[in-house]
């Protein structure tokens, strides 16, 4: 396995938001005793300078701090630091990604560390499914937490007998976000972190662009309903195709993308018309059963005979079904999108009512492909609504192999969730979005180590968290719900 | 020649600045430096137009919480907070998001759409204790430019006999059609403004629908709109000499109150039949439990139409159950009866939002009734301060026009969004999802049968 540089990759705003407030009064003489004492560096005496920059709020860690030796504002000569709530703080995220994970997400992206633990960086506060869940620990299983370097991550992706073989060393891969939805740098970004883990990300359905093609053998190519910007050459390019029959944000109602979002060079890479809206049908106008699903398999087989075959579905009550359909019909992959899954533009109503949670899902699919004798034949990833290192193990212990992860990495970039990608200019940070001014915003290698942070960090906590189960590796972890219990349980 | 059924909805705003869920303040630390204005793409911040050394006050309504400014502003002169008066509208159950969201369909009559997935709660309670299905191998539901428009919303309301008995004289039933499974009802808290009475009329006539009025608000110059009202009288005001022009009626409804005599209705219904033969008759209760004293009535042909009344948080009067529960309930008896097709069943009461439409007639129900959510489609905050005092958002000052147009608007939007979940299952007729509970998760059954592991340990959530 290659070596993973991770290096300090800070916010690019100004201020990043934290969930506390440092502020320094005016009776400060800039001692700098504060600089010495915080371990987090929430304040700093640029060189040369008699005078300390205002304080970095974001770093610091609040009340938890007052326990430990290092607390600034009681050490503080003349009492002139004051640490309070950011009121503000409150107004990020929502009940499943919570300001706590929003801002340790970030921080994961900055440092490629584990969070400390002044934040919940395990769960969310959806009062349901992951959030709900924690794992049993038994102190006397645990191993030591230095034994982590021999622990193994790595999950295949093709679990029959025939076909190629790949292995990733995280059990996780990248989502599908087309060009459109997302601009070409946050593409770009996601290409380059999966190029420097070995692992995968999706072109999404709006087309192969051409400045991904030096990552080549980390990009999975998605044929979605739209068949927008499909071609042969890009079919032939990858290592493994998805098939997107619905997404768990808006399932069986096709994509949308509006107007606005359409410019001209999108346009051109789906063959369309700049500034129109653009619908994906649902479902593929060329399938109507499983055995039309095997015939769109045999036809890119046709072309190219060596890729793995992912089928992404949504989540109704027969997905088991589809499931095994999907298997019979030549699938390596089934990809489960959840009903709480991300989207660049979907109807609020689909969002929140059509089809179930992951967590639901993952459980079902599993117990019927077992049931039916297939199960270790069949590679089940789960994605929509997973969001942390914990999610990533709990999915695991529902009964996936891995998963696939979308929001948590746009988040990494600096999305605050606000929703409001799906017309206008679309992203005003710069992510979603195809606005040639606001793209300029994320520089794809600043955003590249970003997501090499973020996945750094998930690995550290996987690792130690199989550590303290008392496992050797992930694959053992797979659908052994016993290790899981309801957090309010004592 | 067949003409395709359509609503024209059109931008309807209201007189007043909009409540934004945000508060965004400038303090006095801003160099008026610009750079908010740069990074904002929502024209939140501006230059001050008589002064542009300086920045004039954010419009916050117009912030969609990106952080944008606060993350750029070199001073941290700019601070968001949530805006008070937003969040004091409502209440648990009309939620400020569930009040903005009606705001913005009636604003615009179109389907509210967004970026990034569901932050909601996992599951709740009532309505959000239900997810619908989808079909992963449907008919094409959806076709690029065309497709949605196919599937039909229109409901009858009336019975529908299984057979025809006497072929020499057929007796037809009386039956209605509505094109969307939505009734209006004029009288949610005290609609006392006259003219908004008549936009709600208004409203129900173009979209081919009836809207709910208590005859002692029936005045002569609602008399053309006339079928498109379902008049409502209460049990003893029955035999009272109304002034209507009984020929035009054609849909009446009797309500019920929690306690009454059998031979009082009786009574009533003889009462009816000497004014008018040529009407739908609905029977309209606030107990579950008055099923048992009435459901005789449909069978013997005297009433069609089972209406029954929630209180505005679905609650229903007594007994406490949720509407769901309790509209369920009723279709499933005369399932069991076997004579559902022989009554229509409608619901009121905690409709609040677009997808709680087909959640109840995937309970049982055939139609619903909408009654605070039309107050809120014109600009109410579901504060309940007009019981006592003036509104203050000026409900009653709205212009008849924008208050019909607005009405229109919702209801167009809400008929979408129905159509979203109709194409979701791929049904092509809102009327083959009544009681279609197979077309739904129930999160408890779910939670059950996914989460065994831990239900065989520990029984359900706490």
């Amino acid at each position: 396995m290659k070596t993973i540089a991770i290096n300090r990759c800070g916010s690019r705003s100004r201020r990043e938001i934290g969930k506390y407030k440092v502020s320094v009064g005016e009776t400060c003489f800039h001692c700098g005793l504060c600089v010495e004492i915080c371990p987090d560096g929430v304040f700093e005496r640029p060189d040369g300078f008699n005078c300390l920059s205002p304080p970095r709020s974001a770093r610091c860690l609040g009340p938890d701090c007052r326990k430990g030796p290092y607390h600034c504002a009681a050490k503080c000569p003349v009492g002139s630091i004051n640490i309070e709530i950011d009121p503000q703080w409150k107004n990020l995220g929502d009940f499943r990604w919570t300001p706590d994970l929003i801002i340790t997400t970030w921080r994961q992206a900055e440092t490629g560390l584990i969070p400390q633990d002044h934040l919940e960086y395990k769960v969310g506060a959806s009062g349901g499914g992951f959030d709900s869940f924690d794992f049993v620990i038994d102190p006397a299983a645990a191993d030591s937490l230095a034994a982590a370097d021999t622990i193994n991550l790595s999950i295949s992706l093709n679990h029959r007998s025939e076909g190629s073989r790949i292995e990733i060393p995280v059990p996780w891969y990248g989502a599908g976000m087309s060009f459109g939805s997302v601009s070409l740098p946050t593409m770009l970004a996601r290409a380059m972190a999966a190029g420097a883990w070995d692992t995968f990300t999706s072109t999404g359905e709006g087309g192969y662009p051409d400045e991904l093609i030096p990552y080549r053998d980390c990009i999975i190519t998605q044929i979605a309903t739209g068949l927008f910007g499909v071609d042969e050459a890009s079919i032939r390019r990858t290592r493994i195709i998805e098939f997107k029959y619905a997404q768990g944000a808006k399932p069986g109602l096709g994509g949308h993308l509006l107007g606005d979002k359409n410019t001209p060079s999108v346009a051109k890479m789906r063959e369309t018309i700049p500034w129109n809206a653009l619908f994906s049908p649902f479902p593929f106008h060329s399938v109507y059963s499983v055995e039309d699903h095997k015939k769109h398999i045999d036809w890119v087989k046709q072309i190219n005979p060596e890729a793995l075959i992912s089928v992404k579905v949504s989540t109704p009550s027969d997905v088991d079904m589809v499931a095994v359909g999907s298997y019979y019909a030549g699938a390596n992959i089934i990809h489960l999108d959840g009903g709480y899954g991300g989207t660049g533009a979907a109807p609020e109503i689909a969002k929140k009512n059509i089809a179930m949670p992951i967590e639901y899902a993952i459980t079902k699919v599993h117990k019927f492909l077992v049931e039916e004798g297939v199960r270790d034949e069949l590679v089940l990833m789960a994605s929509g609504g997973i969001r942390t290192a914990y999610d990533i193990a709990k999915s695991i212990a529902l009964g996936a192999d891995g998963v696939i992860v979308g929001t948590s990495e746009l988040v990494a970039l600096g999305c605050v969730r606000c929703g409001n990608c799906e017309s206008g200019r679309g992203c005003p940070r710069g992510i979603a979005t195809t606005d040639p001014e606001l793209e300029t915003q994320i520089d794809p290698e600043w955003g590249a180590q970003r997501l090499v942070n973020l996945y750094a960090a998930w690995e550290k906590q996987l690792k130690s968290l199989l550590g303290r189960l008392g496992l050797r590796d992930i694959k053992e972890l797979r659908g052994r719900t016993d290790l899981l219990r309801r957090a309010d349980e004592s | 020649m067949y003409k395709r059924y359509h609503l024209n909805t059109s931008p309807a705003k209201l007189p007043s600045t909009r409540i934004g869920k945000l508060k965004i303040t400038r303090n006095d630390k801003c160099l008026n430096c610009g750079r908010c204005l740069t990074f904002c793409i929502y024209d939140v911040h501006k230059r001050d137009a008589a002064d542009p050394r300086k920045m004039s006050d954010p419009a916050s309504e117009l912030c969609k919480r990106c952080f944008a400014c606060i993350q750029n502003c070199p001073q941290e002169a700019l601070k968001m907070g949530k805006n008070e008066v937003s969040e004091k509208m409502g209440d648990a159950y009309w939620t400020p998001q569930i009040i903005h969201t009606i705001w913005n369909e009636a604003e615009e009559g179109k389907i509210p759409v967004s970026g990034a997935g569901y932050g909601g709660p996992f599951r709740g309670t009532g309505f959000d204790a239900i997810w619908t299905d989808m079909s992963e191998i449907v008919r094409p539901t959806r076709d690029g430019i065309h497709g949605r428009e196919y599937i039909s919303t229109l409901v009858d309301l009336g019975r529908k006999p299984p057979w025809i008995s006497d072929f020499e004289n057929p007796k037809l039933p009386l039956s209605l059609e509505i094109q969307v499974p939505m009734l209006l009802d004029t009288n949610p808290l005290n609609l006392n403004s006259k003219d908004l009475v008549l936009s709600v009329i208004k409203a129900a006539h173009r979209v081919g629908s009836f809207a709910f009025l208590d005859i002692e608000n029936y005045r002569d110059e609602l008399k053309p709109y006339l079928e498109s009202v379902a008049l409502r009288f209460a049990l003893d005001k029955i035999g009272q000499d109304h002034s209507v022009p009984w020929e035009k009626v054609r849909f009446i409804e009797i309500l019920l109150p929690p306690e009454f005599s059998n031979s009082k209705l009786e009574q009533a219904l003889a009462v009816l039949k000497e004014r008018t033969q040529t009407v739908l008759v609905s029977l309209g209760i606030t107990d579950p439990r008055s099923l048992d004293e009435i459901s005789p009535l449909f069978q013997q042909e005297r009433a069609d139409v089972l209406h029954f009344y929630a209180d505005t948080r679905g609650k229903s009067l007594k007994g406490d159950s949720f509407i769901c529960e309790a509209i369920r309930k009723m279709h499933v008896e005369f399932v069991r009866k076997c004579n559902r097709d022989e009554i229509t069943i409608i619901g009121s009461g905690g409709l609040a939002a677009a997808e709680h439409v087909p959640k109840l007639i995937i309970c049982g129900a055939d139609a619903v009734v909408l009654d605070l959510s039309l107050l809120a489609a014109m600009g109410c905050r579901i504060c309940e301060v007009c019981v006592t005092e003036h509104c203050p958002a000026e409900v009653d000052k709205l212009t008849p026009e924008i208050a019909e147009q607005r009405l229109v608007n919702m209801i167009c939007a809400w008929r979408d969004q129905l159509l979203e979940v109709l194409s979701a299952m791929g049904l092509r007729d809102v009327r083959r999802l009544r009681g279609e509970v197979g077309r739904a998760i129930f999160s408890e059954e779910i939670e059950r049968e996914a989460f065994a592991f831990i239900f065989e340990r520990n029984g359900p959530a706490k």
